[in-house]
């Protein structure tokens, strides 16, 4: 482990630097444990609670009763008026933490499916994490989209039921899409998320008591990993994690639809769709920075599972996604400008010169500029907490791009007349509340389920060895499928 | 004599490749033996016949009624409220390409779950043959043999390099 320590420590510099060579062992893949005593790291993270665990649930507990629960009862026993929302800017932060949240959603997919099928080794300990998010995000932005409704019981005139009214939905509207889109997205993505979770219910029902044994038999159904179970399992996966894709793109591409479709300055955009799967994936991957970082900093045992191979891993993929995304960014921005409409020329000079300046500069800051230029490094990808910052920052100013394309695109429109600058009221408390739930549903799964996919891990693990070859040992991937 | 269960425990995948093997030679065929893991072991590797599997099936199924049903709503449905607008048609191909995609996907996805399910014969808590032994990594091979030859199958599996070697019965889990 010479050589290993030596890498790390960062205490050569200048050219022997370019010699050292990566120890295979430090990388998890080879460096395996018994699965029992894995099995035993997951459970006692899973089960080990302190005093600072509780004083961060009891604040995000009553930040959801108060932001979420009594906020949007508020909204609904004195309707839309206590929000910002009016004329011109009749979608607001509800629309805007929709767009986000769905954004959020698919780092999900994109880790679990994407590199499952292209066999990306590295995914294998934090797809869960990912795939939580998916779920819990998802659960947000529907949420958000029920709050814009405003008089929510009657969420079921969107759907196909013959009515004395003759209400009837139009399914040649982007907003329908968006129903059938995400209604899709919820449901495959959760069930996604639980097909590779039955084996790790099933370990942890073999090593619980008290009412943590029923739950977890409850939801382990019975499996016992025979020949037959885990070849189901394993067709399922697979079909779900093709499928799945192109549901992930169709989601946010829909999404960006709803602006897309309409002739507005700023929204009528024939990139729109990859432009918003980008920026998706781009929020969604600095999200998924940031709760690895904090499981590896407050779990027990996360420094095994979650490595800086897997920070960097991670980081290269969010420099990629960021290049990706400034690329449709610059394509969409220099069409608009070339174009030479009048009211997009308005538009475009109220982003660099008006009042929310400040929003489309720290944009272009955070998510361009700063993972461009700070992710070519190794050791800042390498560095968690670093990876967590640029992560952040990414999000902040990915929701400051959906504050810019929402409630400021539609100030600045062909009636100048109407422009007027939409003002938050009840809905930052609901954004708030809607950060506390999310955050809050993490909370109680990292001690409700496991968060780590054991069996995926020591699948990995067989299937990777180190081969002799000459004086050297040479890090070997065999195909088990 | 009936039949009885007997539980072999093994730590690696060659020493119960070959028992498996052993187990052929000693008359007892594949629908008598049972292998179970803490983590997906091919048949090959195992020597075992292919199992089979109706998820794709299903999920074909779940996918060709998806977009029957997608066509349906899209294509059929506005007749029963045709609102005529501006001369547009009532059932335009390209935005209920949309509709039927999600559908497609959306049956297809829900039938591939279901039929996890029902393969599986998931839910289940009854009783079943398991230890938690199991889900540590090891791997369990569960045989039916004639109970007046246990003495020889115990020692064939010890010989193989089992770790433990059981007559097991059905258990909660």
């Amino acid at each position: 482990m010479a050589v290993t320590s030596k890498y790390f420590s960062g205490a050569e510099k200048g050219h022997e630097t370019e010699h050292e060579e990566h120890d295979p062992r430090e990388s998890l893949m080879y460096d395996p444990k018994p699965r029992g005593e894995m099995n035993a790291m997951v459970m006692e993270s899973m089960m080990t609670t302190s005093w600072k665990f509780w004083v961060v649930f009891g604040i995000l507990a009553f930040l959801v009763a108060t932001c979420f629960i009594y906020a949007w009862g508020y909204l609904i026993a004195n309707g839309l008026g206590v929000a910002g929302v009016m004329r011109p800017s009749y979608w607001g932060i509800f629309l805007v933490n929709t767009v986000f949240w769905i954004g959020i959603s698919h780092a999900g997919t994109f880790i679990s499916a994407i590199l499952r099928v292209m066999k990306a080794e590295f995914r294998r300990p934090f797809t869960r994490a990912a795939e939580l998010m998916t779920t819990f995000g998802l659960i947000q932005a529907g949420a958000s989209i029920f709050m814009h409704l405003g008089r929510v019981w009657l969420a079921y005139w969107l759907f196909p039921i013959p009515n004395e009214r003759q209400i009837w939905p139009n399914f040649h509207s982007p907003l329908m899409w968006d129903l059938l889109a995400i209604t899709t997205y919820v449901l495959g993505s959760t069930m996604y998320l639980f097909l590779p979770l039955i084996p790790d219910l099933a370990m942890a029902r073999d090593r619980s008591t008290g009412w943590r044994k029923t739950f977890f038999k409850i939801l382990a159904l019975g499996f016992r990993g025979t020949e037959g179970e885990w070849r189901h399992l394993q067709t399922a996966m697979n079909i779900f994690a093709f499928a799945i894709i192109p549901v992930m793109f169709s989601v946010h591409t829909i999404v960006s639809w709803d602006f897309a479709m309409a002739m507005r300055p700023g929204w009528s955009s024939t990139v729109f769709g990859p432009y918003f799967v980008l920026g998706a994936l781009h929020s969604g991957m600095g999200a998924v920075a940031v709760v690895l970082c904090l499981m590896r900093a407050t779990m027990k045992h996360m420094d095994y599972f979650l490595r800086k191979e897997h920070f960097d891993a991670l980081g290269k993929l969010m420099l990629i996604v960021t290049f990706a995304y400034t690329y449709f960014f610059f394509n969409d921005y220099i069409v608009q400008w070339y174009g030479g409409d009048k009211w997009t020329d308005a538009l475009l000079h109220w982003l660099e010169e008006g009042p929310m300046a400040w929003m489309f500069y720290q944009l272009l800051l955070f998510n361009l500029a700063i993972p461009a230029l700070t992710l070519w490094n190794k050791k800042i990808r390498q560095n968690p907490w670093l990876l967590a910052l640029i992560g952040f920052l990414i999000n902040v100013g990915m929701y400051w791009e959906r504050y810019l394309i929402v409630p400021v695109m539609l100030t600045i429109n062909r009636m100048p007349f109407t422009w007027k600058l939409y003002s938050p009221r009840i809905e930052i408390f609901l954004t708030i509340g809607t950060f506390s739930l999310f955050l809050l549903f993490y909370l109680a799964a990292s001690r409700l389920i496991p968060l780590i996919p054991v069996w995926e891990v020591q699948e990995g693990q067989m299937t990777h060895s180190l081969r002799k070859v000459g004086k050297t040992h040479v890090p070997t991937v065999s195909e088990f499928e | 004599m009936p039949d009885t269960t007997l539980l072999a425990l093994f730590e690696d995948i060659d020493p119960a490749a070959d028992a498996i093997e052993k187990l052929h030679e000693m008359g007892v065929t594949d629908d008598r033996i049972n292998v179970i893991s803490g983590v997906p072991v091919t048949h090959k590797m195992l020597g075992r016949p292919h199992p089979s599997t109706n998820v794709s099936r299903l999920a074909l199924g779940g996918a060709v009624a998806g977009f029957c049903f997608g066509a349906f709503l899209n294509y059929g449905t506005p007749y029963l409220y045709p609102v005529l607008v501006g001369g547009q048609y009532i059932t335009p191909v390209p935005p209920g390409m949309i509709l039927i995609f999600e559908m497609t996907m959306l049956f297809a996805l829900l039938s591939t779950f279901l039929g996890v399910f029902l393969d599986s014969y998931f839910p289940n808590y009854r009783p079943l043959e398991y230890v938690p032994e199991i889900s540590d990594g090891k791997i369990g091979i569960f045989f039916k043999y004639p109970l007046e030859e246990q003495e020889k199958f115990v020692d064939a599996m010890n010989q193989l390099g089992a770790e433990s070697v059981r007559p097991t019965e059905a258990q909660q889990l």
